[in-house]
């Protein structure tokens, strides 16, 4: 009845004269609706991500791999090595970077939630790829090799996760012996072998023998595994240190990449053009983590930074107090916020050149050579001067308190966003890997120096000679690989991540993975929320 | 008293019938008096028309008149504001005197949508407002002129920001969490025109449709409310061309200001002395001044009729360079043919707006800079380099901090705006019963806007910057409206029984297209780089420039409506509509809706015995419309294009698609009640509102959607109100009149359903307070609760220590467990008013008039953020300023969101007082009458509140920080009661006016 009353009634919509009396279609003209994907240019080399994976090898830095409130974060201010100190007005933020660093994180913590989001945006783009039939079989087993390194971030930060693929939007929450299981068949597929072994082949895999550290090749994957491995123990309770071993060095073994050490140098890009004790050129160690640092020969896979096309790095503004803008004239005030804690400062020995290039200290000059002033100094002295000690977490901090982490080192004129490639897995830490599991095997922690001697020659230190322990073991493995995400699953597998340190009270054993975020409980597709929180 | 009107009624007809009499003269002087039927005092001004013509007068001081009538006058009509209207036959009278009925409420007729409506038939809760009733003095915008008039609307333009830009409208509290809030505005029959484009001159009467049986016409637009404006029109049969003078001369100052210490305060609590003593707040505030003139001509000749007008304004803010200036012109053309039976509407309006936004930053960076800086860098204690910030000093190496004076010297954000709106509409009688309309309108706006930093400034410039400094921004939008109408209407009586019939076809287009561009790095400041882009070195630089273009697609609204309304033996109302309405929003199978309403009315004064009583008339409403959101594509997936460096392009989901999304349906329950007996008026009305299916954009499970944010339907809310208005002639002779009026408010809203059990929002902010959620949202409870500790003391520290609410011997006051069941959180205040009250008095002495609105609402607290941010002395902040109202706690030296901050903000305040005297003239001479009038605005205002204005914050636009841009398009409803950094101060305006009437 209804609906013949109001076809009488377009009538004179109709004689109004208009095509359109009852159209209501909806044509987004000012945005995208549909996926757009236009191969990039091959500029020779090999290897170069394909158009189809752009989107996904992107994901590495829009997963905070390197910038603030997510990943990075709550893997790194979590830790002995990192802090975010309220100064005063500045940083308190709630308290969640207090809650943070002592551990009293809770389901609703907002980077506990954007490391969750973001990962799994990440792999939601990896699925959107799998699943559009248009990747080639070599880009297929990148991609799978990819989710399965999100896949491993998720493992290991909330253990209980839902694997969801392109085949399955929406499963069930799985328990993390499954999760593992998941990461590790998918790596495995892509390298084409059944397992990790001493007379595995990797010929028939698909994925690439070497070559760009932007995409994901067998080496990449190796060494994924090669982590997935090292921590077996923490995330199934069974010990695989022999295939941790066995992965490590392979990559080690291949001869495809080159510990970065003396004559491995790149231009110094933060050389300041006044200060003569800016040196030219960085070398070795140095070299690894500069802002020029794409190619470096250590480089296994890595996240791809760029200040215009690749943005997602902040640490420059992280880190910085707001006066060191002047020290390199950025383009953007820096926030003061990051700083190392006085006890892992001094863990280094002077000459040590990992201490000298993984942290900023002491007075600071600014572009041409003169004193960065602080008129808000509240250390009567107004020249800005980081001080390794920080006298209190909070509530007042000073402003200028804690030695600042540079290992990714800054460039003059730098922007907020910066340049340096982010490794994801490295030469070095292969060393790592293959000496730990080697120890862990036999049991005595002497077995690993050799490995780490490697890695203490290049850092210009004294060689370990007998007297290695397992306590030095992690002191040393922190020392090598501050600042690159990896303390908080190292402190878990030695048992220390609960200890008190500084201002960081003992915290129970739950705390070693993350609550799942309330708010994707409250999505309400059946989460539930790990024991104790 | 209606035993009184019929009587009245009664001997006119007598009256009538006995001159009936049809003597035609060639042309003869009437003479008579007009006076008012109850007192018999003569009425002053009264109108006399010869029906038919144009000839007509007004009566004199003594109520008299004398009119030559000319060859074929039959019919005189006598009108005057207020009364109404009658018609005597002139037969072979010379002397016609008549006695005019005032407050005839009875018979007035307002315009509810698609047509009009005697008042006594509505059966849902509109209330109108006529032109002398509206708010006085510098009105800069329409919606100033019915604030606290109505009850139920909310208008908070909190601060005095000339150009609006955070003015909040509301009728009856939330009506929808992610669409429009604000009522939609229908000026002469054109849907969502600006309020800001009409002169206040221009308004004859504004009608507010309340309640969703009176809205429901218009559909999802009017899901919100109707505001229906009906300007004036040429005066039909007035003597020749009259005109009109309006001018208004003002002056306004900072009303209140954010109270900080001075500089031997500031130093006593060991500040960074740097040898100034500068009063910043001073430094960048100033008396506004105002002037607007408004000149219209009105006349009419034979069956046509016009008005045409035009106002220029010129606003100053009292913040330096903030302020607009304004011409608006308006045509209203009617003309009849065919015997009447085809009336012909044109009207059209055009307004050319140049604002100075200005910068809000500069009063936020007043209050927190160092009061012993200099203005000057020459002035600075130590060799500051003060040519690379124009001169002016910084305190560089700081957080947030940005010399004020700078900020609104060196810089500029101005924005010119350009509408253009015409309307037709024809109606055709094609029988005595049936009459089809059919209506065009259009609107075009054009938006320019423009930023402008120069090399040397801090703020915005990166005048710090070696490489990269000074920034220019630009934004265009153009947006058009087009409406199509087509409509009939039936009229006709069975035996007692009134029907009107309406039913009709309307078809909406909104189209919108914008762009923006921003980019810097200019040589120097020689000149304004903004004119010279192409030197900007982004241009060499990968990465700076920023761009972003967008335009909607054709958006459409689609609906077939039809309503009934009957009147059953003069006392029983009933009304019926029903709109069918589709929208271009949703997915294809979502897209159509059904939205009925019905409406009963009685007068209960026809059926029972009630002695003195003139109206007792009880109405029940109800009415179901839709809503949706303003963004187009909320049911298709969004995706955003992700470059490779070796030029490869692929896209990523930045928002799924939900083809299941339907229309958002609100469903209102109104019950009113409305009384008059003798000089005392009231109406009350209750209602229920349920919001069901509201639609947001919400966290959804990524690993299910591939992407976290999806549109959905996401819950429900209701809102439960009551309003009064009561009305009181307190004194009525010939000598005073004195009338008062009140008008009472309240609302509760209750989240009754939501995606989401419970959540925290609405951030503090940097510096150190992120993640600091004040307000809590939870399902089954109501909206608006401020959320947070409770301050007990200070600790040795200084930092603050909270109270264990919950008694378990633990306090727990971080924000990351703000939900948590331990945590000592509470409710510290609500956001929204309980009550709400305008209280008008009108006095009338002879010649001399005062009219005094006071206004007020109490019940709802404001968390004055200023406080939380700088109140505390923080020993790392030496080189900001403090906050130091009376709630200071010196001992306090740490900054923690808490009760400390969250202020109770009941106030009470003379909005509006106007003194003013009229003066008649002969009508012999050129100028007829002559009104001078004193305005002022904010006199006083009773508060606790320490910030500068305690008006309700209905809706957050979050917190911003160094320097980052205030954006208002994002208004969060579910977030009220938080005053931001970045209010505008109120002011106090003084105002000087003239009417002059030729």
């Amino acid at each position: 009845m209804m609906n013949k009353v109001f076809k009488y009634l377009i009538l004179p919509c109709l004689a109004l004269g208009l095509a359109a009396c009852t159209d209501l279609e909806e044509d987004l003209v000012g945005d995208i609706t549909r996926d757009i994907s236009i191969e990039g240019i091959d500029v020779g080399g090999g290897g170069d991500a394909s158009g189809e994976l752009t989107a996904a090898y992107a994901e590495l830095r829009n997963s905070g791999t390197a910038n603030h409130s997510s990943y990075y974060s709550v893997q790194e201010v979590t830790t002995d090595e990192m802090v975010i100190a309220q100064k005063g007005g500045d940083w308190f933020d709630g308290g969640i970077l207090i809650q943070l660093h002592r551990h009293t994180y809770t389901p609703t913590h907002d980077f506990v939630n954007n490391a969750w989001t973001g990962t799994y945006n990440a792999i939601a783009t990896v699925n959107d790829k799998l699943g559009g039939g248009t990747l080639s079989p070599e880009e297929n087993a990148q991609a799978r090799a990819l989710r399965a390194y999100f896949y491993w971030r998720l493992l290991d930060l909330y253990g209980r996760v839902k694997i969801v693929t392109q085949d399955s939007p929406d499963p069930p929450q799985a328990s993390r012996q499954e999760v593992f299981n998941f990461v590790e068949s998918e790596l495995l597929g892509a390298l084409g072998i059944p397992e990790v072994s001493a007379s595995m082949d990797l010929s028939g895999s698909l994925l690439e023998d070497g070559g760009s550290a932007y995409i994901m090749n067998r080496y990449g994957a190796l060494g994924i595994l090669a982590k997935l491995y090292l921590n077996a123990e923490v995330y199934v309770g069974t010990a695989m240190y022999d295939k941790a071993e066995i992965a490590a060095s392979f990559v080690i073994d291949s001869g495809v990449y080159q510990l970065c050490g003396e004559g491995c140098t790149v231009k110094n890009l933060g050389k300041r053009p006044k200060v003569e004790s800016d040196p030219d050129e960085l070398e070795g160690y140095a070299a690894v983590f500069a802002a020029n640092n794409e190619g470096n020969p250590e480089h296994i896979f890595s996240v791809l930074y760029d200040e215009v096309s690749g943005t997602g790095m902040n640490f420059a503004m992280m880190n910085l107090h707001y006066g060191s803008q002047f020290t390199w004239n950025f383009d953007a005030q820096p926030w003061n916020g990051y700083a190392t804690l006085e006890e892992f400062y001094n863990s280094y020995e002077d000459g040590d050149k990992r201490k000298e290039n993984n942290f900023i200290v002491g007075p600071q000059l600014d572009f041409s050579g003169s004193a960065v002033l602080d008129f808000a100094s509240d250390d009567d002295n107004i020249q800005l001067n980081y001080t390794p000690q920080i006298n209190q977490l909070a509530p007042n901090s000073r402003r200028e308190a804690g030695a600042r982490p540079a290992k990714f080192s800054y460039k003059i004129l730098g922007r907020a966003e910066m340049d340096n490639d982010f490794p994801i897995v490295r030469l070095g830490e292969m060393y790592l890997i293959r000496a730990e599991a080697i120890a862990r095997q036999s049991g005595n922690w002497t077995d690993a120096e050799a490995d780490l001697n490697v890695l203490r020659a290049r850092a210009g230190v004294d060689e370990y000679n007998g007297n290695l322990t397992e306590e030095e073991f992690l002191a040393e493995r922190g020392r090598e690989m501050f600042q690159e995400t990896s303390r908080r699953t190292d402190l878990i597998r030695f048992g220390k991540y609960n200890d008190p340190w500084w201002e960081k009270p003992a915290s129970e054993s739950f705390r070693n993975v993350f609550p799942i975020p309330q708010e994707q409980i409250n999505a309400g597709t059946g989460l539930t929320q790990n024991p104790g929180y | 008293m209606k035993l009184k009107v019929d009587y009245v009624t009664k001997l006119l007809l007598l009256l009538a019938v006995l001159t009936l009499s049809n003597f035609a003269y060639a042309q003869r002087t009437i003479t008579g008096t007009v006076t008012d039927a109850e007192s018999g005092e003569p009425l002053i001004g009264a109108n006399i028309l010869v029906v038919g013509t144009s000839t007509g007068t007004i009566t004199d001081f003594d109520g008299k008149y004398s009119l030559n009538a000319p060859e074929g006058a039959t019919t005189l009509e006598f009108s005057y504001t207020g009364y109404a209207a009658q018609r005597v036959e002139i037969g072979s009278q010379t002397t016609i005197d008549v006695a005019l009925s005032a407050g005839e409420v009875l018979d007035e007729v307002v315009v509810v949508g698609y047509g009009s409506q005697k008042e006594k038939e509505i059966t849902s809760s509109v209330t109108s407002v006529d032109a002398e009733d509206f708010n006085q003095g510098p009105i800069t915008d329409p919606a100033q002129l019915l604030q606290g008039k109505v009850a139920g609307l909310q208008v908070y333009n909190r601060g005095g920001d000339p150009n609006n830009q955070s003015r909040t409208i509301r009728l009856r509290g939330i009506s929808t969490v992610g669409a429009n809030t604000e009522p939609l505005v229908v000026v002469d029959g054109i849907i969502g025109a600006s309020l800001e484009n009409v002169d206040p001159n221009d308004i004859e009467s504004i009608s507010v449709l309340k309640d969703g049986s009176a809205a429901a016409i218009y559909g999802s637009r009017g899901s919100s409310g109707v505001i229906l404006v009906t300007t004036r029109s040429g005066s039909k049969g007035a003597a020749g061309v009259q005109f009109t003078y309006n001018g208004q001369l003002g002056a306004s100052t900072a009303f209140n200001s954010v109270p900080v210490m001075s500089r031997d305060e500031f130093l006593a609590t060991g500040g960074t002395d740097l040898g100034s003593d500068t009063d910043w707040t001073g430094e960048v505030t100033q008396t506004g001044l105002n002037n607007v003139h408004s000149l219209a001509a009105a006349g009419g000749f034979g069956n046509t009729n016009f008005r045409v007008s035009g106002n220029y304004r010129n606003v100053d803010g009292i913040l330096k360079n903030s302020g607009f200036e304004q011409f608006n012109g308006r045509l209203n053309f009617s003309t009849k043919a065919f015997n009447d039976k085809l009336s012909v509407d044109f009207n059209s309006s055009f307004t050319n707006r140049t604002s100075e936004f200005g910068f809000r930053e500069g009063l936020r960076y007043a209050v927190l800079y160092n009061p012993t800086a200099p203005v000057l860098g020459a002035d600075a204690p130590f060799s500051f380099a003060s040519e690379q910030y124009g001169g002016f000093f910084e305190t560089l190496g700081l957080f947030d901090s940005f010399n004020p004076v700078s900020i609104i010297n060196q810089n500029r954000n101005d924005g010119k705006r350009t509408e253009v709106t015409y309307g037709a509409r024809l109606q055709y009688q094609l029988t005595d019963n049936l009459q089809i309309t059919g209506r065009i309108g259009q609107q075009n706006t054009t938006i320019d806007n423009r930023e402008y930093y120069p090399t040397t400034s801090l703020f915005r410039g990166n005048a710090t910057s070696p490489t990269r400094k000074g920034r220019a921004d630009f934004y265009n939008q153009n947006t058009s409206f087009r409406l199509y109408e087509a409509y009939g209407t039936y009229l006709n009586n069975f035996g007692g029984t009134d029907l009107t019939f309406t039913a009709g076809y309307s078809y909406q287009q909104n189209n919108f297209e914008d762009n923006y561009l921003q980019m810097g790095d200019f040589p120097d400041n020689s000149e304004d780089f903004s004119n010279i882009l192409e030197a900007s070195q982004d241009l060499q630089n990968a990465g700076f420039i920023q761009a972003n273009s967008n335009a909607s697609p054709d958006e459409r609204i689609i609906a077939f409506f039809a309503r009934a309304n009957l009147t059953l033996g003069g006392g029983i109302f009933l009304n019926a509509s029903v709109r069918q309405e589709g929208s271009s929003k949703l997915g294809e199978d979502n897209r159509w809706g059904l939205f009925p309403a019905f409406g009963v009315g009685v007068d209960l004064n026809n059926y029972l015995p009630l002695n003195n009583v003139d109206q007792l008339k009880v109405r029940l409403g109800y009415g179901v419309t839709g809503s949706l959101p303003a963004e187009n594509g909320l049911s298709q997936p969004i995706r955003q294009i992700v470059n490779g460096d070796d030029g490869s392009v692929s896209t990523e989901l930045t928002r799924a698609a939900n083809p299941d999304l339907k229309w958002e349906e609100k469903a209102e329950l109104n019950l009113g009640i409305e009384f008059a007996m003798d000089r005392f008026t009231a109406t009350l009305d209750l209602y229920n509102r349920d919001i069901s299916d509201f639609i947001l954009e919400r966290t959804v499970d990524v690993a299910v959607f591939g992407v976290d944010r999806r549109i959905e339907n996401a819950g429900k809310l209701n809102t439960q109100g009551a309003e009064l208005t009561l009305g009181y002639d307190v004194l009525r002779n010939n000598k005073v009149n004195w009338n008062t009026g009140l008008v009472l408010s309240t609302y509760k809203t209750v989240l009754d359903e939501y995606v989401i059990p419970e959540e925290v929002r609405a951030s503090l902010g940097a510096p150190g307070q992120n993640g600091t959620n004040m307000i809590r949202v939870a399902e089954g409870e109501e909206v608006g609760q401020i959320w947070g500790p409770v301050f007990e003391g200070v600790d040795a520290e200084g930092a603050p220590t909270f109270v264990d609410v919950n008694g378990d011997g633990q306090v727990i006051s971080a924000q990351d467990n703000a939900l948590d069941d331990n945590a000592d959180f509470e409710v510290l205040g609500n956001g929204i008013p309980d009550l709400e009250f305008g209280w008008t008095n009108q006095l009338s002495i002879g010649k001399w008039s005062v009219n005094a609105f006071f206004r007020g609402a109490l019940g709802h607290s404001l968390v004055n953020t200023f406080r939380a941010f700088y109140e505390p002395v923080i020993a790392t902040q030496s080189s900001y300023n403090f906050v130091n109202t009376e709630l200071r706690i010196p001992e306090l030296t740490s900054a923690q969101f808490s009760s400390l901050y969250v202020e109770k903000a009941d106030f009470f305040k003379l909005d509006n007082l106007t003194i003013s005297r009229s003066f008649t003239f002969g009508g012999s001479s050129g100028v007829r009458g002559m009104t001078l009038s004193l305005t002022g605005q904010n006199l006083f205002v009773i508060t606790n509140y320490t910030g500068t204005d305690p008006e309700p914050a209905l809706t957050d636009y979050g917190p911003v920080d160094n320097a980052g841009d205030i954006d208002f398009s994002t208004p969060d409803v579910l977030s009220p009661g938080i005053d931001r950094r970045y209010s505008y101060f109120a002011s106090r305006t003084i105002t000087f006016g003239v009417k002059l009437d030729f």
